[in-house]
């Protein structure tokens, strides 16, 4: 299989747009899950697959096979989904300062439950997808990468740009911000 | 014990990542020994299983054909325009598939006004083979405007996300030759009747003409204007929704 895609990799590379095709069409729908769950905007995402794909045919030459063909091209995709939101003016310069987030979760822990909360797995998932919209790009991204995509803390952190340690932090503030609006009385810190 | 295993202990002991060895057995240990750390460890595990549980979004069926037919003219081997003259311009422009766009819209053009003529002249008895004539004129003036709008789209597109100089330069020359189709694309479309296709191309000249005439490479200053003008109105949805209204349309007349 590898092989497979090697050749074919090696074929787009030297110009056989057919060869690229079958290389679009083998990737795409994954390249669209992750960028639609960064952007959480399915016509973002198809633009930013779009964008990755046509990045990734100009510079084919370039890989060097070092990792797995799908790794180099989620990159590229993770890349051209965070341009897209940056473009919509929605990626935050810089993680919120640790303090003021500390509070934010304080208060969300405190939160009371309410009997009926989560009642129907349908609620579960509207909180879930609210809080997801809520978080800033870099979080969801973060966790995004960890979570559906397990890539290492290492790899977030080049592909995002970031220290491992900032990477770390907007990991944990996604899962408990998703703790926190799936189930404030569960956590205590 | 598990007073000194907080939530981001947790968080990287469930991703086996981010701990050394020795802390993820202690927090194992601590796991084995604390049932409220048990909880906190399992309330973790069902907050990321209600997110697992979330339906993976999935694209429409159409769009691998979709995303092929937008970036095939992107990826298209552009030829580097260079100084030709009279003679050689005109063999160029006798030589398909340029030639073949031209026929095309002098066919859709002829059978188009040869209709309305022969309508005029006989109003109350239009042929069968007038009317097929005609449904065929825009059939091929349909495809032929969508294969020109899927250009079009790929050069904004390139124009919009690209800081590359020498993809720039490649644009502006793709741009500066669509200028004369979208010309002859939007005469068609008014003499077919289609006022509303011809004023949208008409409103796409001057973007191709300020696409063809932008400086060459060595800055993407100028693109920035573009791009902003690009990412402020509906232009590219407005391209690609007539894109797709003439396929369809294409399609319902075969």
């Amino acid at each position: 299989m590898a092989n497979d895609e090697a050749r074919w990799v090696a074929q787009a590379s030297a110009g056989d747009a057919a060869a690229f095709r079958h290389l679009v069409e083998t990737h795409s729908s994954a390249l669209f899950r992750v960028c639609a769950r960064i952007t959480g905007d399915k016509a973002l995402a198809e633009d930013a697959v779009q964008e990755a794909l046509f990045n990734a045919y100009r510079h084919l030459r370039e890989f060097d096979g070092r990792s797995a063909f799908s790794t180099w091209l989620h990159r590229i995709a993770v890349n051209a989904a965070l341009e897209q939101m940056r473009k919509r003016n929605r990626v935050e310069d810089a993680l919120p300062e640790g303090e003021e987030g500390h509070e934010v979760y304080e208060n969300a822990f405190d939160a009371p439950a309410g009997p009926d909360r989560h009642a129907t797995s349908a609620e579960i998932r509207r909180d879930i997808e609210r809080e997801l919209s809520r978080m800033s790009t870099i979080e969801r991204t973060a966790f995004v990468l960890k979570h559906h995509e397990g890539q290492s803390l290492e790899d977030i952190s080049a592909t995002l740009s970031l220290s491992i340690s900032a990477s770390k932090q907007a990991i944990f503030r996604a899962v408990r911000k998703l703790r926190a609006a799936l189930d404030p009385l569960d956590i205590e810190g | 014990m598990n007073t000194t295993i907080r939530d981001e202990d947790l968080i990287l002991y469930r991703y086996r990542d981010g701990l050394d060895a020795s802390r993820l057995a202690e927090i194992e240990a601590a796991l084995a020994a604390s049932a409220e750390l048990r909880e906190r460890y399992a309330a973790l595990e069902r907050t990321l299983a209600h997110v697992d549980a979330l339906p993976a979004p999935e694209p429409d069926a159409d769009f691998n054909a979709r995303l092929w037919r937008q970036l095939e003219p992107r990826i298209a081997p552009r030829p580097r325009v260079q100084r030709v003259s009279w003679s050689d311009r005109l063999r160029e422009w006798l030589s398909p598939p340029r030639f073949a766009f031209a026929a095309a819209c002098l066919v859709a053009l002829a059978v188009g006004v040869g209709f309305y003529a022969g309508r005029r002249s006989a109003p109350n008895a239009p042929t069968l083979a007038s009317a097929d004539a005609d449904a065929a004129a825009a059939r091929v003036l349909d495809a032929y405007v969508a294969a020109h709008l899927r250009a079009t789209e790929g050069v904004l597109m390139t124009a919009s996300n690209s800081d590359s100089a020498e993809l720039l330069d490649g644009n502006r020359e793709l741009a500066a030759s669509l200028v004369e189709a979208n010309r002859l694309y939007a005469l068609a479309a008014a003499r077919a009747g289609n006022t509303q296709l011809a004023d949208f191309l008409r409103q796409i000249e001057p973007v191709l003409i300020s696409l063809a005439n932008q400086q060459q490479s060595g800055t993407v200053q100028p693109s920035e204007g573009l791009r902003e003008y690009l990412n402020s109105t509906d232009l590219m949805f407005q391209v690609r929704a007539t894109q797709a209204r003439l396929e369809r349309a294409g399609a319902h007349r075969t």
